[in-house]
């Protein structure tokens, strides 16, 4: 019975993306059902010790009392008071100014999605804020439905490579775990990655991915629309003092990236000193009277527990995962991939990909990223790489055009009937783009590693030989002794 | 079980507020350190417990806004009354299984650090024990709403 342990935590996995998918059930709800079922049927089988349950209020106490994870209010709290406040209005009004020709609204769409991103770090609030202000314009400008929903869902996942997003936080911290376990279970000397290395190894990929997003939306749009209302640009000339506080916005968000790059400022207190000033501006600016504010309130305390139950549903099923051993034959099978670095990597980025048809960035993160990550790592040094591969996937399972969130969000938000067939086109050239981002990181790694000191590094000549990693590995696969619980790092 | 449901409507509308003393404590923990070079462990500590209660109420409160991500691409085509059902079943079989199991396995660790009123292990600083009393809140939280959701008459979505 022991032995069939592991591949029921593999059955509760297929349950997921099925639940998730065919039951409309929140998906954390779906993870939570799985691992109690998980456990059960071990308890009742005899074949794993339900005392191993015992784990679980230490692990959530972590999440607790996880400083990273202070990052979710804030940002949820920003990305709600930026949908409150004029800020978005004055940007996208300025970014018009600077773009070019018929483009113009597109291009400015593209922008204001980059720069709202790092601000209010999640791709729902994004969403939100792009349909309020870009989408009319967009229309007004005799942008069909599609592209407008297409643009609208490729700018709101922007932010998700820019730092410091809750995304590339919240893998940042996973990725920590991840290398902490391989390092720890081969004894290789490396320097542990933490969420600044993923920043700046995303920092070039964003840049260029931004970029790309841009010269398409100037390339599919430079030609006037028949049903162009009128000259947007001239209608939507910013005031001076919209004009005063773009600057002063875009002042401060690169102030913020810049402390957050530099490591003058943690990403937390970033993202509070965001939340912070924009409070501070909208009490100053009246723009926050208490019914406003305590709606803003009510709005950012239900966000933060949709993204923080996630976690702890996610945190739970990994735990069943774990007492089942099902992430020791998911190591096992990606020890025996073939071939070298690239070909464990790129096998296990298409699983993630495949998550992705099913599962959202957040739940791959909780869910798939624990298991996989480890042992892909384990073969792998270059964890900066690996991280940043990852996160151009999750990036990608955005805009998945079957169920990618970004996608659902603009659906919902939009509340217009948009034709699969229309928007898949729409999204298409965003999707290759990214895609070719994907094939360029995956072998050219030195972009992760743009302006990288020699103190920066993490990944060291293996301190052991090939023969001696593959007997070490041997060594972590017991088929029959339950997994140990203690082999994550605590903070 | 209304005075239930009133009681979580009025606990989340009282928690909603955390959100404000939490952004200006962990905004406050930078210049303190950097420039007063005092107190920023004492704001970084007071915010982590006030976090961890503002998060734990703060998924009962997704639950009551309809907040909770789902994918709904295939469960929009189903009628009403097979949607109430699967989310029964999601309550029975997740929610209120998941809240007892943590309920149970955390009691005796929560009990214990709040007889004790444990300080955080690393500045010593009071206020830990809370960390840990709002994990049983949150499943106590996740338990009451997860009962209510399945009572009819009781359910109003948004009612903070």
């Amino acid at each position: 019975m022991t032995e069939l342990m592991p591949w029921l935590g593999l059955s509760l996995l297929l349950l997921v993306g099925l639940g998730v998918v065919f039951t409309g059930i929140p998906a954390a709800v779906v993870l939570l059902a799985a691992a109690c079922f998980g456990a059960v049927a071990g308890a009742i089988s005899g074949a794993v010790p339900v005392q191993l349950l015992g784990a679980l209020p230490e692990r959530l106490i972590n999440l607790l009392e996880n400083d990273l994870l202070q990052a979710i209010p804030l940002y949820v709290l920003m990305g709600t008071l930026i949908n409150r406040l004029p800020i978005a209005d004055a940007l996208y009004r300025c970014c018009l100014v600077f773009a070019p020709g018929p483009a113009a609204p597109v291009v400015s769409g593209i922008a204001l999605g980059a720069l709202l991103g790092p601000m209010n770090g999640s791709v729902g609030a994004s969403v939100l804020a792009l349909s309020r202000v870009a989408e009319p314009r967009l229309a007004a400008s005799g942008i069909s439905l599609p592209r407008r929903a297409a643009v609208i869902t490729v700018a709101s996942t922007l932010g998700v490579v820019v730092p410091p997003s809750l995304v590339l936080i919240l893998l940042g911290d996973a990725m920590l775990n991840a290398h902490t376990i391989a390092v720890t279970a081969i004894g290789r000397d490396d320097r542990v990655i933490n969420t600044q290395d993923v920043f700046h190894g995303a920092l070039v990929p964003a840049a260029l991915y931004l970029a790309a997003c841009l010269i398409i939306g100037w390339w599919f749009n430079r030609r006037s629309k028949p049903g162009e209302t009128a000259p947007l640009k001239t209608a939507l000339r910013p005031t001076v003092q919209q004009a005063v506080l773009a600057i002063v916005t875009v002042s401060a968000i690169l102030i913020l990236l810049g402390g957050v790059a530099t490591g003058y400022f943690y990403a937390v207190e970033a993202a509070a000193m965001g939340g912070f000033i924009l409070l501070l501006a909208g009490f100053v600016s009246g723009r926050l009277p208490l019914p406003v504010l305590n709606e803003i309130l009510r709005e950012a305390l239900a966000l933060t527990g949709a993204l923080f139950f996630l976690l702890v549903a996610a945190t739970t099923l990994t735990l069943v995962l774990r007492i089942l051993g099902t992430d020791q034959l998911v190591a096992g099978w990606i020890a025996a991939i073939p071939g070298g670095t690239l070909s464990a990597t790129v096998i296990v980025l298409a699983g993630i990909a495949l998550s992705a048809l099913v599962l959202d960035a957040f739940e791959i993160i909780f869910v798939v990223v624990p298991i996989v990550i480890p042992p892909l790592l384990i073969r792998v040094a270059d964890a900066r790489w690996v991280a940043v591969l990852v996160l151009l996937a999750l990036q990608a399972s955005f805009i998945n055009p079957l169920i990618g969130y970004a996608v659902m969000m603009t659906r919902t938000v939009l509340r217009q009937a948009i034709p699969f067939p229309a928007l898949l086109r729409s999204l298409l050239p965003y999707l290759f783009a990214q895609a070719a981002l994907l094939l360029a990181v995956l072998f050219l790694p030195q972009l992760t590693h743009v302006g990288e000191g020699v103190d920066d590094r993490s990944r060291k000549p293996p301190a052991i030989s090939n023969e001696e990693l593959e007997r070490r590995f041997e060594q972590m696969l017991p088929p029959t002794v339950p997994p140990p619980l203690d082999v994550e790092p605590r903070r | 079980m209304r005075f239930l449901d009133q009681f979580v409507g009025f606990l989340l509308a009282a928690a909603k507020w955390l959100a404000l003393p939490i952004v200006t404590l962990l905004f406050l923990q930078w210049p303190l350190r950097t420039m007063l070079g005092l107190y920023s462990r004492e704001a970084n500590d007071l915010g982590q417990w006030l976090f961890a209660l503002y998060v734990a109420v703060s998924i009962t409160a997704a639950t009551r806004a309809r907040a909770h991500l789902a994918a709904d691409t295939m469960a929009r085509h189903y009628s009403h009354a097979a949607r109430e059902w699967l989310a029964r079943a999601g309550v029975v079989f997740g929610l209120i299984p998941w809240s007892i199991i943590v309920l149970v396995t955390s009691w005796s660790l929560v009990r214990n650090s709040t007889l004790l009123l444990e300080r955080f292990p690393d500045t010593g600083n009071p206020g830990y024990f809370i960390i840990k009393l709002a994990l049983l809140l949150m499943a106590l939280l996740v338990l009451v709403q997860g009962l209510l959701e399945l009572m009819p008459p009781v359910r109003r979505p948004s009612s903070q």
